[in-house]
């Protein structure tokens, strides 16, 4: 389904009855990755998925976003669909950083967060953010002599050896450059309703840490470790994080 | 040895699945009969056209590298020399191909292309090509203009209301209330020009109406706003020929009665029937009954009026009328005409004892004949007019 939001089309599903419970997808993803999740939580709540601003079938930002923007785009799609008690809402990695700013900021007023490898600590990452830099620096002087395809297709390539999705949603650059210096430590402590925190023990992109410190920083929070599990425990581990999200919940 | 275009791609939100359309139902078939030499011309987004062999391969569009293909290929020159050559530079020493094409197969769905703007392109060029005209296809690529036509022919339409995007900008709330006062829910919100169920909502409500409304209006300066059929059986009549069309098999989409056949449904697959692709999701063939399982009497009334569609629109080639069936009441209403089927609709052709091969060579069959009848046409008028100058 579709509707206009602060002008942007927006694709979003919504199945089930009961409460409503709201997934915020990763960056570089999109609804469809959370079906499996959806349609199991969707025999006793209400879940709403969309894709976020930039990502499958929803139109990008006019300009470089943050996470406030996104959060306030969430809260005005809310609003737009008449959603006025939102009981719970599930984000991953942006997707829970998203989720956490807007929870501090009261733009979302769920009863229940869950934060599925929630990103959001960006410190730690000053001194390889400081290497990458000076890496693309110099790639850009030693490669300007070549065509522009090929130019592009190095660029890719060395994004992605260094683990950064920086590329992943080409056309969200600046977006994607605004984002990775928000921090949302300080969001964190504002957060007042009891949280979830499902990590994987093997994730590199947000790894285990990242759940300790949000627990320590989040009140009313606990936190799950997945053993053999990556970044996107949707797909390593659905009907743990199916079965923890209901007991959470319920 | 005939050379054939196949166009695709195009400015238009069914972009892609024009893609398929053309590698999967058009080229492969017409390069198995062995009797055309066929020429793959892709027009990008933004309105570049390319030739080339490399795009008759959809894993150049399914793994984006089209992109890369766009970034370091010249687009083509389009010749009108009395007839159509494409012309292309291959950027060493100024060398050029050329191409003289005989025949255009259109595999455009959606704006610039299926809504007869690349007909009156081929018109112009006095080319022959497969497909409705540029008349039918302007029609029936507008559902209020189909609509209204097929009434007054004397066929029933479900109640509609139709709203520009001018009226929905200036005064929405005005725009909600005519509707609300007109017409009942549920209802079905849809852009006029657009198929492939692009943009199309269903509401229950008043709140799930204003939304719809602006998503309609989004994509086209014109919404169509229909009240939905009751007991709801749709079906779906795929057609070719000219003078004289005939029927392939009555389909039914076999979606459930509080769901609608959506984009995703019928491209990406999301649910139980279909077959599953590559990735482990379901395609849309499996949701349909073929032949639909209908009574006898209201199977030959569907399908006589499908026919009877075909003919009040003045198609031509090809084309799909849907269909929409009150199972209690058994009465039928037009909903839309297709002009160019998605994939050609080649499932249900197969069904009805059409190859893949057989029906793109019939097509050509019936573009050359129509090519002819309109070429017999006197285009000229001796006057003196002139000389009075």
């Amino acid at each position: 389904m579709q509707v206009i939001v602060d002008g942007l089309l927006t694709n979003y599903s919504r199945e089930g009855k009961g409460k409503i419970v709201i997934i915020l997808h990763g960056w570089g993803d999109d609804l469809r990755s959370w079906r499996f999740v959806s349609e199991s939580l969707s025999k006793t709540y209400q879940v709403i998925l969309l894709d976020l601003p930039g990502f499958g079938g929803t139109q990008s930002p006019n300009s470089p976003w943050g996470l406030s923007d996104y959060a306030s785009f969430i809260a005005a799609f809310l609003r737009k669909l008449d959603v006025n008690d939102l009981y719970a809402v599930i984000g991953h990695s942006n997707g829970g950083a998203i989720a956490i700013r807007g929870c501090a900021d009261a733009e979302l007023k769920p009863e229940k967060l869950v934060l599925i490898s929630s990103a959001g600590l960006r410190g730690e990452y000053n001194g390889r953010i400081k290497a990458m830099r000076m890496v693309t620096k110099a790639g850009r002087a030693i490669t300007s002599p070549l065509p522009k395809s090929v130019k592009q297709k190095l660029r890719k390539q060395v994004y992605k050896s260094i683990g950064s999705d920086m590329l992943v949603a080409e056309h969200l650059q600046d977006t994607f450059k605004k984002i990775v210096t928000d921090d949302v430590r300080d969001d964190a402590t504002r957060i007042q309703v009891p949280t979830l925190l499902l990590y994987g023990a093997q994730d590199e992109q947000t790894p285990p840490y990242y759940g300790q410190t949000f627990k320590d920083l989040i009140r009313d929070s606990r936190l799950i470790l997945y053993s053999k599990s990556g970044h996107f425990l949707q797909i390593d581990r659905p009907t743990e994080i199916i079965k923890a999200i209901r007991e959470f919940i319920s | 040895m005939d050379t054939v275009a196949v166009i695709f791609g195009g400015r238009s939100a069914e972009h892609d699945v024009s893609i398929v359309t053309a590698i999967s139902s058009i080229i492969k078939p017409l390069e198995l009969t062995r009797r055309y030499k066929v020429e793959a011309v892709y027009i990008s987004k933004d309105g570049a056209w390319y030739w080339g062999e490399e795009l008759k391969h959809i894993s150049l569009f399914s793994t984006g590298k089209i992109t890369d293909y766009i970034r370091k290929t010249n687009p083509v020159s389009v010749q009108l020399d009395g007839g159509m050559t494409l012309i292309k530079s291959s950027g060493i020493a100024g060398r050029k191909t050329a191409r003289k094409i005989d025949l255009v197969f259109p595999s455009m769905h959606g704006t610039y292309g299926e809504d007869g703007a690349l007909m009156g392109l081929l018109d112009l060029a006095g080319i022959p090509y497969v497909g409705c005209g540029v008349s039918a296809s302007a029609v029936a690529m507008n559902k209020l203009l189909s609509k209204q036509i097929v009434s007054a022919c004397g066929m029933p339409t479900t109640k509609y209301l139709s709203l520009t995007k001018n009226e929905l900008e200036q005064n929405p709330a005005q725009a909600v209330k005519s509707v609300i006062g007109t017409l009942k829910f549920p209802l079905f919100i849809k852009p006029v020009h657009l198929g492939s169920s692009i943009g199309i909502t269903k509401a229950e409500n008043e709140s799930e109406l204003r939304n719809g409304l602006e998503v309609a209006a989004h994509y086209d300066d014109t919404v169509i706003v229909e009240e939905a059929v009751t007991n709801l059986i749709e079906v779906t009549l795929p057609v070719m020929g000219n003078d004289q069309p005939v029927a392939a098999l009555l389909e039914k989409p076999l979606t459930k009665s509080e769901d609608f056949f959506d984009f995703d449904t019928k491209y990406l697959g999301q649910g139980k029937g279909g077959k599953k692709t590559s990735t482990g999701k379901r395609g849309s063939q499996g949701y349909s009954e073929v032949p639909a399982k209908l009574p006898k009497d209201l199977y030959a009334r569907a399908e006589s009026m499908g026919l009877s569609v075909y003919k009040a629109l003045g198609c031509s080639g090809i084309a799909r009328v849907d269909m929409l069936i009150d199972a209690k009441t058994e009465k039928i209403y037009f909903n839309e005409v297709n002009p160019l089927p998605g994939s050609l609709y080649a499932h249900n052709w197969r069904a009805a004892g059409y190859s893949n091969v057989d029906l793109v060579e019939k097509l050509i069959v019936y573009a050359k004949e129509r090519y002819m009848q309109r070429k017999s046409l006197a285009t000229s008028f001796n006057t003196n007019f002139l000389q009075q100058f």
